[in-house]
């Protein structure tokens, strides 16, 4: 038991830092945030391997810690959309420049393992392989009925409202690459005796468009509020973000690569969806439990209230601390 | 020699203190012959010290550094496509071989770095044709008779003035560059990469070290420290945020991603914490000056490993084990990420690293004594030697001790500097900078 209350501060106090981190100057610090990402996953392992009846843990595939959508299965990994976030964060987000560019939390891909762009993410999906057709179909079983509830307070929202929801209205366009890390060097690899590896410069990664942003669309309203070929563009960041395993590092490290901005919001959107990975107990399952983890801190931020009670009460006491911080 | 291993206390005395209000110190180098000591600060500036001549009206000032020269390096940027604000603190100062009157250094901040040319101006031309005395344009219709201009001498003046910018090549913060021993080339290392440029080239670099994963979800270690072997203009070494070095030649294939040799301790089980992974990371690496060792340092701990021998360290140091139990307070404070960095002597006895409480810790590896050390001001008169320091790690505190919870740690040592052939260091305490000097000198 003290080594999972240790290891539960361990995990509020590693938050805190990579929270505060995105303020820091001169640009997020990708050895310290490595480093604080290594201690979340030891202090999350501890937490999730001492055994302690007294706390529940959600993430368990079906489990009821959190609402679900009626008619909502929650299948085995990584369809754990079930698990929606405190409807309030969905407007918790003052979007100052919507139009900014969420960099990076999409992979830039090996040369010859990029998926045929579609349309609208363009180049830079990295799923691998028959996880990526597991979420792909997870993502479409759930986005059905989730379009109908809207981030109406005291109701769990829709798939693609799992992360907050910032008031700023414009979706950012698709497909504009970001700066390519290659082509923003002044240097180019300039060697006639070594393979270039990878070949050629990185393909740009698209601005993934942050669900985040739909925002006042999506923030209160019925179904009319969302259209579904509208809602289609985002699954896609979605699901690619649903994918990474990583840590709020490779989060970090993606920021320095392709940032095109240092908004806030977007740092705080990469790092809850990295968050996903690290703080779920399998590959893909517990989501809930990370979603409603990650909104908790950044929700809070803009002051306003990030949890309905009835959603409070159904997150674990791990959550809730974390939320509360 | 270190005069530390006759008596208990080191007698090392002679402290000149410079107080740098302006701005913590971030970096300290001394030059090739140790006549020139530059730091580098948070601001951006650089300051450069020189070593006062002997001077037999002044015996007790020989060997005094003094301001030689002060310029502003790196002034801080905005990188409008990252909307990324870039920090003007140097990082690092690497001098280059001296080849002539002037000096010059490397110096970077965490994206851009300048080869600086310190040049000394100690005579003035006068008696110009076209313009007189102030300056001023004379009128040529009113010149009746040419003069030759001749040189006079005047107040000694230093320049320094930027002869090369090498911009634009790192995507990640740099941490470290080193000046290979062909004298023409130097090594910058970011967090996954190291380039290696050519001194007369500025616009290309080649990207020797790439440790940048294709799915940066797997990424689990950054490059910490780089450095070239002072001989081999082939090898390199560069340290990584795992506790491992690799040593990388530079014949054996234009991309050094292979390394030749890979030194790792193996993890002592017994003290897994949740933060052994923070305090393996290395924060510095050295090569000794023989060429044959390099020194790590970790959060507690220096290691000399002998080039031969990857498999584990010859000597480990432990600089303030008594911190072990406070890993997770420091972890809290962000102590635990603090780099320090580690250094020899001219002769490679004796090797010199820096901890909290302006303590610095001296270990001499013939005798393997070790002495703790502080600087500050109270504590060093001109001339009067340093007392050794003691921390009690528990139970009943001693006279003089100081106990591990009385500890200040916002007063911590990360950059010290040993001058390259006599034992005079440098110790840079926030905004202060210590030089101290050996008695016997």
């Amino acid at each position: 038991m003290e080594f999972k209350l240790e290891a539960h501060r361990i995990v509020s106090i590693s938050l805190g830092k990579i929270y505060n981190s995105r303020a820091q100057r001169g640009g997020i610090k990708l050895h310290k945030n490595l480093l604080v990402s290594l201690v979340l996953r030891s202090a999350r392992q501890v937490y999730l391997s001492d055994p302690c009846p007294g706390l529940y843990l959600a993430g368990h595939p079906g489990a009821p810690a959190l609402p679900q959508q009626p008619g909502e299965s929650v299948s085995g990994p990584p369809a754990c959309w079930g698990e929606p976030p405190p409807p309030a964060a969905c407007a918790a987000w003052p979007e100052p420049e919507p139009q900014l560019a969420l960099p990076a939390v999409l992979e830039v891909p090996r040369a010859g393992d990029a998926e045929p762009a579609a349309p609208v993410t363009g180049a830079g999906d990295t799923l691998q392989g028959g996880e990526a057709e597991a979420a792909e179909a997870a993502w479409r079983r759930v986005e059905g009925p989730r379009e109908t509830a809207v981030g109406g307070a005291g109701v769990p929202a829709g798939g693609s409202d799992i992360f907050p929801q910032g008031p700023g209205a414009a979706r950012r366009p698709w497909g504009c690459p970001p700066g390519d890390e290659d082509k923003m060097s002044a240097s180019p690899r300039v060697d006639g005796c070594r393979a270039p590896s990878p070949a050629g410069p990185e393909p740009p990664v698209p601005p993934a468009v942050c669900p985040r942003k739909r925002g006042a669309e999506g923030v209160g309203g019925g179904p009319a509020d969302r259209p579904a070929p509208g809602s289609t563009p985002l699954k896609k960041p979605r699901r690619n973000s649903e994918e990474q395993s990583g840590g709020a590092a490779a989060a970090a490290a993606q920021e320095e690569e392709e940032m095109e901005t240092g908004n806030v919001a977007n740092l705080i959107s990469i790092f809850g969806s990295s968050f996903s990975g690290l703080l779920r107990k399998s590959p893909g399952g517990g989501r809930e439990e990370a979603e409603g983890e990650e909104n908790g801190p950044e929700a809070a931020e803009p002051g306003q209230i990030c949890c309905d009670k009835p959603v409070l009460r159904d997150i674990n006491p791990w959550s809730t601390a974390i939320v509360a911080f | 020699m270190t005069t530390f291993r006759k008596h208990s206390s080191s007698s090392f005395n002679f402290a000149v203190n410079f107080s740098l209000v302006a701005d913590v110190i971030s970096t300290v180098e001394f030059s090739h012959s140790g006549d020139l000591l530059a730091t580098g600060d948070k601001g951006g500036r650089v300051v450069i010290f020189q070593r006062e001549q002997e001077n037999k009206s002044r015996p007790h000032s020989r060997g005094e550094y003094n301001v030689y020269s002060t310029f502003q390096s790196h002034e801080p940027e905005f990188d409008y496509l990252k909307s990324l604000e870039i920090e003007e603190k140097i990082n690092k100062i690497r001098w280059l071989p001296q080849q002539g009157a002037a000096r010059f250094l490397l110096s970077t901040n965490d994206k851009t770095i300048k080869l600086w040319k310190i040049s000394e101006r100690d005579k003035r031309a006068e008696g110009y044709n076209l313009k007189d005395e102030d300056g001023r344009l004379r009128d040529p219709l009113r010149i009746t008779a040419l003069r030759v201009p001749i040189l006079k001498p005047m107040d000694l003046m230093v320049e320094a003035s930027p002869r090369r910018v090498f911009a634009n090549a790192h995507t990640y913060h740099i941490n470290s560059i080193s000046v290979n021993s062909d004298h023409e080339t130097y090594l910058s290392a970011d967090d996954l990469r190291i380039n290696l440029w050519h001194l007369e080239i500025t616009d290309r670099s080649f990207n020797i070290v790439d440790i940048k994963p294709a799915n940066m979800e797997e990424l689990t270690e950054v490059i910490t420290a780089a450095e070239f072997h002072p001989h081999q203009c082939n090898v390199l070494v560069y340290s990584s945020s795992k506790g491992t070095i690799r040593l990388c030649d530079m014949r054996s294939s234009a991309l050094c991603d292979r390394h030749s040799k890979f030194f790792e301790e193996p993890e002592d089980p017994s003290s897994r914490s949740f933060f052994s992974e923070i305090i393996s990371s290395v924060s510095d690496v050295k090569f000794s000056h023989s060429g044959r060792y390099m020194m790590t340092r970790d959060y507690l701990s220096v290691k000399v490993w002998d080039l031969n021998m990857e498999s584990r360290p010859v000597e480990t140091h432990q600089v303030h084990e008594y911190l072990r139990s406070k890993l997770c307070s420091l972890y809290e404070n962000d102590c635990i990420f603090d780099k320090f960095e580690c250094c020899w002597n001219g002769s490679d006895s004796a090797i010199m690293t820096g901890s909290y409480n302006n303590f610095f810790r001296m270990f001499d590896r013939t005798t393997w004594r070790d002495v703790t050390l502080e600087a500050s001001r109270e504590n060093s008169k001109p001339r009067a030697s340093l007392k050794p320091r003691r921390v009690c790690a528990g139970g009943k505190r001693k006279k003089d001790e100081v106990s591990v919870d009385s500890l200040d740690f916002s007063k911590k040592i990360l950059h010290t500097a040993w001058h390259p052939v006599e034992n005079i260091i440098a110790v840079a305490a926030t905004n202060n900078l210590y030089i101290f000097q050996d008695k016997a000198n």
